[in-house]
């Protein structure tokens, strides 16, 4: 076969039903007499290539084998996600976090919507040089740049569902974008996002256009796409003659479709190493609309992003609207523009040169927007700032996600928690680094060795003891510093730190009698003396102990003047707020 | 291109095809049958579990069952609710100083709602009526089971109940959850 020069725009005649039938199996007759298969054999598979199968014409298929990937790994996804302002960010954290496998399905359908938008692009510009938008398939390429666009708004769509930061901002500029458009501006964004703020209806609008209108649309342009493309045939490269076209004719089932599989599965392999290296897409923390968030578009939207740098004020039109209109509307009059004699790109000078032009231009504004924020030492803080966040989001997000959901996961923190019971119950007596009231100490850096030694040298200092105007309180210990570093060693070993040295702790121990630390204070954990037992004192149980009472014999006794919480408050809340206490060691 | 070689060529570019575009397929699908397998090997909706607190002792009289309902944290996804209904259950004390015992308003059938129908003196499940005595013993009805008892306990004269749910339709009485 294929010996003969084949008409290019004639698909393969069909099967040939006069075999006698004792030649194919009974159950394939079977199907066939009632499914007609070899007529659908011939509509998927009949294709010939005039010119022969090439890498060249591989693009298209790939595209649509990635598509195919989104379809598939989109609807395991939306098996366990829950589109609402309330459930969007969780339910993604799930995915990503707890189910097994979600951060893999997840990473395909992100890093594969990103693959698909190389795959496309690569396919239009060989389009652009094989000159395959020319006469007869104009309404073809148009078809073409319509998937592009959807294509486009699918990943849009898509960013905005995790609710998270990036989403979210990303999101809202582009829907201001949408709203500043003359005339239905304003309306289109507000249909977009389902009102004239973001909320619920933006999470089930954005959701039902990328999983079920784009899905929709994009199969139906797609089929017709093809039936076009099947109905024109492959357009062979400009350097072969009219005879070697006939003569290397071959049939694209399997010559071409074997090289789509494979580039396809190459592409595929790219992307999982993304995956794998990336351990799937990325979820920042969730959306917090009261938060300057640095915004940054998906890449294939910085060109945009960047072009945008150059217009200012009411001149930010011509970056948003007018270029990129422009742009579009010359992309989908190429067809009809193009009247070079040829295919030959030598003869068609111009279009070659402002495609290589369009490329390095948009290169080129990626690269400066890329390398603006990696000079920024803002940017990079706040990168590092949200990283820490969204991790610590995530963490907590697997105990269980409050039901507000989004930001309330931060609740899940127990000291979070504590810190609002802190600002209910504490901070109208004790300040931390001077914020808060002062009828009792300051917690800043509590337990540090800096806080017990600035304690023992003066406790009566305003952010000590001073201003709990306490009768006959604790004076100051005198020493040589030597004498003062052991006593800090061994109050600071009662706290039960592991970084305490032990030889000297043992050192300040002997100097307790000597300095008459003992007239005060007993060091075995029961005893009552003026001043508190300091057996583990800064401990977790010895802070939980004065949270409940302070007023025990052998803590402050009667010299105590602050409230009793046992009762008022829960055990877990007060062992909460002991741990916020402890943590303000090293808290900044 | 004639002769032998072609067809050989072609069948194996062919299978290659089919070999290569599985493995495509294959990346696609495997990984997500893992998410769809995920309900089978964990619990999705976790609840009750430990004692909750459903009412005064002295509010079970004799031989007049009282529907409570169990609140508690609820775990379900991603969700963790710390305060809701994690099911109900009928109080039943038979005589005056006879221990409180708790049944499931779950029927082991098919999982309706049984109703306590002063009249007849039996629980009714709306549904497929079933019936069942003070003691939750099946009288009449589909339901290849009694009712599903819970665990009581006092403390302090308050009630509390271990709620849990069964599987249904099954003459065995297998907790779920």
């Amino acid at each position: 076969m294929n010996s003969g020069p084949v008409p290019v725009l004639q698909p393969r005649p069909p099967a040939d039903r006069s075999r006698p039938v004792a030649t194919r199996p009974a159950w394939q007759a079977w199907l066939e007499e009632r499914l007609g298969l070899p007529l659908l054999e011939n509509a998927i598979l009949g294709g010939q290539m005039p010119g022969g199968a090439s890498l060249w014409h591989t693009l298209g298929s790939v595209a649509a084998g990635l598509f195919v990937v989104e379809a598939v790994t989109g609807i395991f996804l939306s098996l366990f996600y829950a589109p609402s302002v309330q459930t969007a960010w969780a339910s993604v954290a799930y995915i990503q976090d707890r189910l097994p496998l979600g951060w893999f399905v997840r990473g395909l359908h992100s890093f594969g919507s990103s693959a698909l938008v190389v795959v496309a692009g690569l396919h239009l510009l060989q389009v652009l040089l094989f000159g395959a938008y020319r006469r007869p398939r104009e309404m073809n390429w148009i078809l073409g740049l319509v998937l592009f666009a959807l294509t486009a708004l699918f990943a849009l769509s898509g960013y905005l569902l995790p609710w998270d930061q990036k989403g979210y901002w990303a999101k809202l500029v582009e829907a201001t974008i949408t709203g500043s458009a003359p005339v239905v501006g304003a309306a289109l964004q507000q249909v977009v996002q389902g009102g004239t703020a973001f909320g619920n209806l933006t999470v089930t609008h954005a959701f039902a256009a990328h999983a079920l209108l784009l899905p929709a649309a994009f199969v139906v342009l797609t089929a017709l796409h093809v039936y076009l493309y099947r109905q024109h045939g492959p357009t062979p490269k400009w350097s072969l003659t009219p005879e070697q076209i006939a003569a290397r004719t071959q049939p694209a089932f399997p010559y071409q479709s074997v090289r789509n599989a494979a580039v396809c599965l190459f592409v595929l392999s790219v992307v999982l190493w993304f995956v794998a290296s990336h351990h799937g897409a990325a979820l920042e923390s969730p959306a917090d609309p009261t938060s300057s968030y640095l915004a940054r578009p998906e890449w294939y939207a910085l060109p945009l992003f960047q072009l945008r740098m150059y217009f200012e004020g009411p001149l930010e039109i011509v970056a948003t609207m007018i270029i990129p209109g422009i742009f579009s509307a010359l992309l989908l009059a190429l067809p009809f523009l193009d009247r070079a004699p040829s295919n030959r790109p030598s003869d068609r000078k111009r279009v070659m040169a402002a495609a290589a032009a369009s490329v390095v231009a948009l290169g080129a504004l990626a690269a400066l927007a890329l390398a603006k924020d990696a000079r920024d030492p803002a940017y990079a803080k706040a990168r590092a700032e949200e990283e820490t966040r969204a991790r610590e989001a995530r963490r907590l997000a697997e105990k269980g996600m409050p039901a507000e959901g989004g930001l309330a996961v931060f609740r899940n923190d127990p000291l979070n928690h504590a810190r609002d019971l802190w600002d209910q119950r504490c901070s109208g007596c004790h300040g931390l680094a001077g914020l808060g009231g002062d009828k009792g100490p300051d917690f800043k850096g509590y337990d540090s060795r800096a806080w017990i030694r600035g304690f023992l040298e003066n406790p009566e200092a305003p952010l000590f003891m001073g201003t709990a105007k306490i009768d006959r309180g604790m004076k100051s210990v005198q020493g040589s510093p030597e004498e003062l570093d052991a006593l800090t060693e061994m109050v600071y070993a009662q706290t039960g730190a592991p970084d305490a040295d032990p030889a000297k702790a043992a050192r300040g121990h002997d100097l307790v009698d000597q300095k008459d630390c003992d007239s005060c204070h007993e060091l075995d954990g029961d005893g009552e003396n003026a001043g508190p037992n300091l057996k583990g004192r800064g401990s977790l149980a010895w802070v939980e102990a004065v949270i409940a009472d302070a007023g025990q014999g052998r803590l402050y006794g009667e010299k105590n003047k602050m409230p009793k919480f046992a009762g008022k408050l829960t055990p877990a809340e007060i062992e909460d707020l002991a741990r916020f206490v402890l943590a303000q060691k090293t808290a900044i | 291109m004639s002769g032998e070689a072609p067809d050989t060529r072609r069948a194996f570019f062919a299978m290659l095809t089919a070999g290569l575009g599985a493995l495509v397929g294959a990346i696609a699908v495997v990984p997500g049958l893992g998410l769809l397998a995920a309900p089978l090997r964990r619990v999705i909706v976790r609840g009750g579990g430990q004692p909750l607190r459903v009412a005064a002792e002295a509010d079970v009289k004799p031989g007049k069952p009282t529907r409570v309902t169990a609140a508690g944290e609820v775990q379900d996804a991603w969700l963790r609710l710390d305060h809701v209904t994690v099911g109900s259950c009928w109080l039943v004390r038979a005589t005056e100083g006879a221990p409180i015992r708790a049944f499931s308003t779950v029927c082991p059938h098919l999982g309706c709602g049984v109703d306590w129908n002063d009249k007849t003196g039996k629980f009714d499940c709306p549904c497929h009526a079933s019936s069942f005595d003070l003691q939750g013993r099946c009288l009449s009805g589909p339901s290849p089971r009694g009712l599903d008892e819970l665990e009581v306990s006092l403390d302090a004269h308050e009630v509390l109940v271990r709620y849990q749910r069964f599987r249904t339709g099954s003459p065995k009485k297998e907790p779920i959850g």
